[in-house]
Formats: structure tokens, C-alpha cells, sequence
């Protein structure tokens, strides 16, 4: 039994009461007498099919990232042996989405080098030699990464400078305060290099996958659904894991769709961009929730029922320590992904709890719709998508053209 | 249209029959479609051949429930992704009509029901606003437009908006000072018989909208208002009464680039003023607005000159308001500073008006008075101030501890005596501009707040110019002498220019030492003017060119 089952039985006995009308009560009956189940979640999967990144962007993405850490295995002329380049973030949880718009997505990838190659007491060398490594790309230096932008396409992949931290020599650890890695996490534990205090700090993004991945076993639907694809991690080059996910990973589609939701949110004007909560506090709550629910011996028909449960329980999963909002990493000792919570007038607070508000009254609208296509279209707006397919290869023009001129200048709209 | 062709459209495969003739005499085809996602669909698709066709050009249409659901369709229907090559293009009318409609499927309805062009609404986001807002528009809607006095703030707001009648013309921002400059001046559409106070809230957002992520009800409007305002200020909107009466309610959602206006139904009846008559509407449903901005961020520099914020808090004094300092202050107050003191003694005369910003109708008038009214109601976000005074009286009777530069557009040295020891007094940056005879050189001398013009009491002025002027070139103008050089308008825009730019450089803290700039003329000119001119020698480089710009630095 995880901690997180006393959380989330606080956050039961916490959340606000339920608002569902007569009517869903009275439809959600009738659905199980039809055994009709499948409205709600044929069209979850049609959100969840739609969020995912098309193949082509993502081989174009994976081919950029392979060929980034190729460069940098042999620019840094660092044996194989010493550098590992894997992917962090939601491409290794695969809960990378489509952006909605024309925003670009981000490939986060770490470049981890054994720390006898490298002078564990100058981290900003370290990093900067990094930089100079990836230097034809013409990187931009974040607080711990470097970013690549490749032009004309729908994604930037962001290397974070590391090495493991057991073997950072203690004399380092004592002078830069490093964090201890949790213990069921150890293994994978890094130090990285936060540049504007020009110090080691710990991280754990491989440990924060295995831990992610690890409660997406676990299943809280009564039924099945196809089964999810899987992906395998080898070699010092780790391959981005595909990103397609059937709707019975219930936890990963719940991380998707909650943080399309999110970014929908933004473009309907419900939260702003510099307060919306970040994809690691979504990640880290929901697993935080979906863990406990599953300790407390919860399960559910539908996913919906499921995404309306945890969308409740989010905000009381939220931590308050010593005056403080938490959210801890369960992977880094005393990481609070909400630090900045604390520091803003409670600006990311209250929008974090806009969201989660507006997340359960779209998905209370959504479950009190009784026909399919009223059901789409509040899907459509809560989650921003409409249906898409291949258009069939019939209906062109017969007749070939015997002159292709150069197409004329789009114009646009008049 | 030949026999081919007339043959080409009747047996073309993706081609239906043609429709009747409209009375434009455009000729309609329908276009063979897909089976949709229900989802992608629309009703029809036609390929229209204008009247001249193939002399004119051909494009494809859409049915109307296309409009702001499917991209790149404009309000009539027609699509503009895909274009005809046209009848200069060398091609057939065969191959041009086969071009237009594989690209219509290729570029447009496959990306469209593969979903590839979900993210081009984005583009021309106001586009598909003005479509929305002309389909909801009506004469029943008592607001027909909205202008906004403020940018975009990071905060959402609450205040009351100024509803003008009988235009229904709603000035909204919290600049009431320029809402007030626009009704004085009787713009946008004035003049008001009536004013009427109308709630608004104002919430950035951080996206333009889509037809697909704009408010499409009241309901969804007032779910976004609870999120966005806070409690008082939802208090303060939801429940604003006017001697009981409820009153008419506007949000106005503003994105980074994008407006968006709302009318909310509600409200008390509003008086529509119509021809002789006048009608009472309610509004019984929530109507979409334009939304356009009137501030000087926006209308002086289209939100790409930041230092135009500053600007605006800016007091400036000019010495001279004749035929450079007329046209400098225009500029001035097109460079968005917001007040500016005119000082100038002089009446306009006719001789005047071949290089002055006045004209005719002001001759025998004040150039100070006549200069800041003109420039004023040109320009509502700048305050002037005429002084029908000499500058040494000005001075006299005024201090430079309020004024953020002076410019001296005099040439007087008597002025830039007075100027010098008022600066003395309080540091203030200062400009001296003039024009040489002919115009055959300008120059602007900038000098921070605390560098002065007299260098061990000398007046730096003639030793600062581009040419040695022999006796019989007057050098006195235009005051002193009625004999003057002449010189047109269009060659003193050079010097207005290069008066102006340095002004704008100067308050905007980007000069840090005393530099001239100056624009000297080319040879040919200076001899079509007066033959067997000297350069002085900095200068002699202009010879070859027609004119040349460069900057030195001022007092060694």
C-alpha cells in the first residue's frame, strides 16, 4: 500500500459533492441495460487518436534525436561506453501530444556522461562543452538544457547536460547540496547542471518514467480494451517510444487528455499560459491518484467515470507542508515541482484550481449528454478536435494537365 | 468560349452539370465530393467560371455551411487557398481549370478531412471574427462598433464604456482623456447626441480565438467571465444599475494580436436612432462585436515601437513653428508624444505657404495657434500648446524643469542665447536644427541634458555648416529679410526628416554624447542653385552623391 492511498482517501473525503443530475444517473442506467457503453468512450478514443503526434512527425522527430546523439557520442569524443542519450519527459512516458494550433511540441532528451570523464566541480564547464558539441545546431542555453529548433518543423528537442549521481564524489555532493535520490529510485539518479547557480542539482527523469510506466499496469477499468502497443529500451541510444496509446492504458490517456485539456484551456481563455500548470505537476498528481485509487481496490466501467474521479481528486492531492504547496517528486528527495506556487501571490494556485474546476464541470456537461453526436460536439469544444481520416484517392481530376506552372502566391482570405 | 472547352466541362469526370446562369453571369459547376466524416462535411462544392472565362478567371465555392467551419473560405463561400493561374499565365483553360481543381483536392480537401488544416484558422484569426461579426449584425444591434483608448493589459478589468448615439459607437479603455479628445473632435463617426454608460470587462487571453474556441453562447461567455474576473469584479459587472435600471453589458476578450467584442443580451432597452424615426431595442441575445483600438501604441506604431509608452509622458518644447518647425511638429506628434508647446510669435503670410504645413485658409492667423490646432485634431493622443510669444518672453515666463527636451527650430541666435542660460538653470536636452540657403544642407545637433551648445562662449553654428556662402547669399530667412532664398517644400522634407529622427533618438536616451547630423547635397544640386559653391571639407564627400546623411561627433 503506497502513501497515496491516505492521500487520495483525504481527497475524497474532501472534494466537493457530486452535481450529477437525475437525467445522467437515469442515462448512465440505461447505457448498462444496453450494455451501450461505448458511446462516451468510442469518442475519448477518437480525442485520444486525434492528440497523438502523426507518425511522420514523430519519425522526423526520432531521426533529429538520433542523429543529435550520434553527433554528440562522436563530437565529444567520449567512449560509447560513457555516454548515454535517452529520452525524459512525456516522450519516455508516452504522453507527448499534438499541441492544438501551430504551437511546436518539445523532445526532451538527456545526455548523461560517466562522471569520470568529466570535472565534477565545474558543472557550467561541463555544460557549456556540451553546448559547444551541438554547436552547428545552433543551440539556445536554457536553465538546465540546451534547446534545438529545426526550422519549418512542428518540434525542438531540448538536451539536458548530466551525469549519474553516484558516482558525483561525495566532497561535490556536500559543497553543491545535492538532493538524495528516493531509495526505490537510486539507479537512476543524475545530477544535472542549473546554470543560473552554476551547480549541480538532482534529477531523475529515467527513475520518473519507471515510476510512471510502473502504475500503468495496474488496470481500474471492470472492461478491456484492445490492448496498449509496447515499446522496449535498449543500447546507449535510447529510441523515443512510440507514442500511439489505446484507451485502455487508462493512465497514460488520462495524462494526455488532461493535458490537452489544459492547453485548450488556454485557448479558450479560461487560464493564462504563464499560470497553467505544467505537464509534471499533471503527471505527477494523477499518477500520485491513479496509484492510490488502485491501493484502495477502485475500479470503474467506463474510462470516463475514472477521468471524472481522478479530474475531482486533483486538487486534494495537493500537499501543504509547512505553510507550503508540494507536490514531490517521488523520485528526487525534498523536490517540490510546486516551489513556484509559493512565490507567485498565488497566481499558479488558483489557476491550477480554474483548471481542475473547469476540467470536471466540461466533463460532467460532457457525461450529461444523452445523444452521440451532442456528445461530440461538447468533445470537440472541451478537447478541441473533430473527426479526421484519409480522404479515399477518387474524385481527382481526370485529366492529367500537360503544364505545371509554379502555384500562385497563396493569397488567403480576401 | 470555344467548342473545346464548352465539350471539356460537360464530360469532365469531378464535374456535374452546369447550374442555371445567376444573374452576375458567372457560370457554376458542382464539384464531385468525398464521403465525408460527418464531422468534415459540407454540402456543396462548385467550381465558378466568371462571366469573361477564360479571359476571366475561375475559382472554387462553397456551400455556406462551409463558412467558418472549414478554413480559407471567405464570407461569400469562396475558397482562396486554391487560384486559377489566369488568363496571362499561357496556359490553357482546359489545364487551368484541371490545376484549380487538383489542387482543390490535393492542397485543400485532403489536408481539410486528414485534419492538416485544423491549425490554419489561426492564421488570419480577425478574418473569420469580421465574418462572424457581419453575420450577426443587424440594425437592431445597439452597439455597431467598438473603439478601445488602452493596450492590451496583463489583467482583467472592470469599468464603464461610453456609448455614443446615435452612431452606437461604444468608446471603451480606461483612457478617458483620448475618448474625450475623440468626441471633442467629433471622429469615428461623431458627432454624439447622447452618451450612454455601458458596463465593460476587458480579460486578456493568451490565444486568438478559432471558430472553434471563441465563446459560441452567453452561457460559455459567462462560464469564461467567473474564471477570469475576480469576485469584485464580477460583482461590479454582473450587477452595475444605473437609478435601478439594469445597464447594457460588454466584455471584450483581447488577445496578443486580436479584439474580440461581446454585447450581452440584457440590459435596458437602448434607443436606436434611424433616419426621423427612433426605436427602443432590448437585446434578447448575446452578438458578437468588432473591436478596434485607437491607441497610440497601436495607431503610431503598430505595436512595434515599444518606446511609444514613454512617448506619451513626454513634454516637449518647440522654438519655431515655420516652415521646418510646422512639419517637425507633425512628425512629433505622429511619433506619438504626448504634449508638446509651440512657441512662435509669427503670423502666417502668403509667402508662407509654399513650405508651410498651414495653408490659404489660415493666412494672417498665429503659425503657434493655427500649427497646434491643426496638428491636434489630426492627432488625439497629443496635447498642444500654443505660446503666440517670442522665446525669449517664453522663457522669461516659463521654467525647463517640466520639459523633457526643447527643440530649437528658430535659427536664431539670440534664441540659443535665452535657450542656453534656461538650460543652465534646469538641465534639458536640446536640439538645434536649421537649413543652410537652398536647402543645399540641414542639420540637427543633439545635446544630452547636461552637454551645452556654446563652446568658450561661441556660438557654434556657422562653423558647424557644409558650405562657404559668399556675401550675396542672404543668409538671413525667412524673418530678418524678405529676400531670402528660396527653396521647395519637397527639399526641406530632407531637413524635417533629419530634425525629427534626431528629436525621437534624443528623448528616447539612445544619444549619450553631443553629436550633428547633417544631410548635405551633391554637387549638381548645389549648382543648379548657385554655381562655384565650396564645400568645407568633412563635407566635400557629399560631391558625387545627391545627397548624403552622416553624423559627427559635436565639439571635438
Amino acid at each position: 500500500m503506497s502513501n497515496y492511498s491516505q492521500l487520495v482517501a483525504s481527497a475524497k473525503a474532501n472534494r466537493r459533492k457530486r452535481v450529477f443530475s437525475d437525467e445522467f444517473l437515469l442515462f448512465e442506467q440505461l447505457n448498462r441495460e444496453r450494455n451501450d457503453l461505448s458511446l462516451w468512450a468510442s469518442e475519448l478514443d477518437v480525442v485520444n487518436k486525434h492528440i497523438t503526434i502523426d507518425q511522420d512527425t514523430i519519425d522526423g522527430a526520432i531521426e533529429s534525436y538520433q542523429e543529435l546523439a550520434e553527433h554528440l557520442v562522436e563530437k565529444l569524443h567520449w567512449s560509447p561506453d560513457d555516454i548515454k542519450v535517452f529520452p525524459q519527459g512525456s516522450s519516455s512516458t508516452q504522453t507527448l501530444i499534438n499541441t492544438p494550433g501551430r504551437d511546436n511540441f518539445d523532445i526532451d532528451a538527456v545526455c548523461q556522461v560517466d562522471i569520470s570523464r568529466v570535472d565534477a566541480n565545474d558543472p557550467m564547464a561541463f555544460y557549456q562543452k556540451i553546448g559547444d558539441a551541438l554547436d552547428k545546431y545552433d543551440p539556445d542555453a536554457k536553465r538546465r538544457c540546451w534547446t534545438i529548433n529545426f526550422s519549418g518543423r512542428k518540434y525542438y528537442i531540448e538536451f539536458t547536460p548530466s551525469v549519474p549521481l553516484s558516482t558525483v564524489p561525495r566532497t561535490v555532493v556536500e559543497s553543491f547540496k545535492l538532493q538524495a535520490s528516493a531509495k526505490d529510485y537510486e539507479d537512476t539518479a543524475l545530477a544535472v547542471v542549473d546554470t543560473p547557480s552554476e551547480s549541480w542539482k538532482t534529477s531523475n527523469p529515467e527513475g520518473f518514467t519507471n515510476w510512471v510506466s510502473a502504475q500503468t499496469e495496474k488496470s481500474l477499468l471492470r472492461l478491456s480494451f484492445s490492448d496498449s502497443r509496447n515499446y522496449s529500451l535498449n543500447s546507449s541510444i535510447s529510441p523515443v517510444p512510440e507514442q500511439s496509446i489505446s484507451l485502455s492504458d487508462t493512465l497514460r490517456v488520462a495524462i494526455r487528455l488532461f493535458k490537452r485539456h489544459r492547453d485548450m484551456a488556454v485557448r479558450r481563455g479560461f487560464i493564462v499560459k504563464e499560470a497553467k500548470p505544467i505537464s509534471v505537476i499533471i503527471v505527477t498528481l494523477l499518477t500520485q491518484c491513479y496509484e492510490g485509487l488502485s491501493d484502495l481496490g477502485a475500479t470503474y466501467d467506463e474510462p470516463i467515470f475514472l477521468l471524472m474521479e481522478l479530474a475531482e481528486l486533483l486538487p486534494g492531492m495537493i500537499e501543504i507542508r509547512d505553510g507550503e504547496y508540494w507536490v514531490a517528486n517521488p523520485t528526487v528527495e525534498g523536490e517540490n515541482f510546486a516551489e513556484k506556487w509559493n512565490d507567485d501571490h498565488g497566481q499558479r494556485k488558483q489557476s491550477f484550481d480554474n483548471w481542475c474546476s473547469l476540467l470536471v464541470i466540461d466533463l460532467q456537461r460532457i457525461m450529461k449528454e444523452q445523444d452521440e453526436s451532442a456528445i461530440r460536439k461538447r468533445m470537440r469544444e472541451v478537447f478541441g478536435y473533430s473527426a479526421a481520416s484519409t480522404p479515399p484517392p477518387r474524385g481527382l481530376a481526370p485529366q492529367k494537365p500537360t503544364i505545371v506552372p509554379q502555384p500562385p502566391a497563396k493569397t488567403g482570405l480576401a | 468560349m470555344s467548342s473545346n472547352l464548352e465539350e471539356f466541362l460537360v464530360t469532365h469526370g469531378s464535374l456535374g452539370e452546369q447550374l442555371p446562369t445567376s444573374l452576375s453571369g458567372e457560370r457554376l459547376f458542382p464539384i464531385q465530393l468525398y464521403d465525408f466524416p460527418e464531422e468534415r462535411g459540407f454540402n456543396h462544392a462548385w467550381l465558378v467560371l466568371d462571366p469573361k472565362f477564360p479571359k476571366g478567371k475561375a475559382h472554387i465555392r462553397l456551400s455556406k455551411d462551409a463558412i467558418l467551419r472549414l478554413p480559407h473560405v471567405d464570407s461569400g463561400g469562396d475558397l482562396c487557398i486554391t487560384e486559377d493561374p489566369g488568363p496571362r499565365s499561357k496556359i490553357s483553360a482546359e489545364d487551368r481549370i484541371n490545376l484549380l481543381l487538383n489542387s482543390f483536392y490535393l492542397d485543400y480537401l485532403g489536408p481539410w478531412v486528414s485534419g492538416k488544416l485544423d491549425a490554419d484558422f489561426e492564421v488570419e484569426s480577425l478574418n473569420y471574427w469580421y465574418i462572424h461579426v457581419a453575420q450577426h449584425s443587424n440594425e437592431k444591434c445597439a452597439i455597431n462598433r467598438i473603439y478601445i483608448t488602452t493596450d492590451r493589459s496583463n489583467s482583467s478589468k472592470t469599468y464603464t464604456g461610453s456609448l455614443l448615439q446615435p452612431h452606437r459607437i461604444l468608446l471603451a479603455g480606461t483612457n478617458k482623456d483620448l475618448a474625450n479628445r475623440f468626441i471633442e473632435l467629433k471622429s469615428l463617426g461623431m458627432p454624439k447626441s447622447q452618451v450612454v454608460n455601458v458596463a465593460v470587462a476587458e480579460i486578456p487571453i493568451d490565444c486568438e480565438f478559432t471558430p472553434h474556441t471563441w465563446p459560441s453562447s452567453q452561457s460559455s461567455l459567462l462560464n469564461l467571465i467567473q474564471y477570469r474576473l475576480s469576485l469584485t469584479q464580477l460583482k461590479e459587472f454582473s450587477t452595475p444599475k444605473k437609478r435601478g435600471r439594469q445597464v447594457n453589458q460588454v466584455v471584450i476578450l483581447r488577445s496578443p494580436k486580436c479584439n474580440y467584442g461581446f454585447h450581452l443580451s440584457g440590459g435596458s432597452p437602448i434607443v436606436v436612432h434611424r433616419g426621423g424615426s427612433s426605436r427602443a431595442f432590448k437585446m434578447a441575445k448575446m452578438y458578437p462585436l468588432t473591436v478596434e483600438r485607437i491607441d497610440p501604441s497601436w495607431t503610431y506604431g503598430r505595436d512595434q515601437i515599444s518606446e511609444i509608452t514613454d512617448r506619451q509622458k513626454l513634454h516637449i518644447v518647440v522654438f519655431g513653428a515655420g516652415a521646418l518647425g510646422s512639419p517637425v511638429i507633425s512628425q512629433l506628434a505622429k511619433a506619438g508624444i504626448g504634449r508638446i508647446s509651440v512657441v512662435d510669435s509669427d503670423y502666417l503670410s502668403p509667402a508662407n505657404i509654399g513650405r508651410h504645413e498651414l495653408g490659404a485658409r489660415q493666412i494672417g492667423r498665429s503659425k503657434a495657434g493655427e500649427i497646434a490646432h491643426k496638428v491636434g485634431e489630426h492627432n488625439p493622443s497629443v496635447k498642444l500648446f500654443p505660446y503666440i510669444q517670442d522665446a525669449e518672453s517664453w522663457l522669461n515666463q516659463h521654467s525647463l524643469s517640466k520639459v523633457d527636451a526643447v527643440v530649437d527650430l528658430t535659427g536664431e541666435p539670440d534664441v540659443r542665447e535665452h535657450i542656453e542660460q534656461a538650460r543652465k538653470e534646469n538641465l534639458c536636452p536640446l536640439i538645434i536644427g536649421w537649413m543652410e540657403p537652398y536647402v543645399a544642407a540641414a542639420h540637427a545637433c543633439l545635446l544630452p541634458s547636461d552637454r551645452f551648445w556654446f563652446k568658450s562662449n561661441v556660438d557654434q553654428l556657422g562653423n558647424l555648416e557644409a558650405i562657404d556662402w559668399p556675401e550675396d547669399v542672404i543668409r538671413h530667412e525667412p524673418g530678418c529679410s524678405t529676400q531670402f532664398q528660396s527653396y521647395t517644400s519637397a527639399a526641406a522634407a530632407h531637413a524635417v526628416a533629419l530634425v525629427t529622427e534626431g528629436v525621437i533618438c534624443l528623448i528616447d536616451n539612445k544619444v549619450s554624447t553631443p553629436v550633428i547630423r547633417s544631410w548635405v547635397r551633391g554637387r549638381k544640386f548645389l549648382d543648379a542653385h548657385y554655381k562655384g559653391l565650396h564645400y568645407r571639407s568633412w563635407a566635400e564627400g557629399s560631391s558625387k552623391f545627391d545627397g548624403v546623411s552622416m553624423e559627427r561627433s559635436l565639439h571635438g
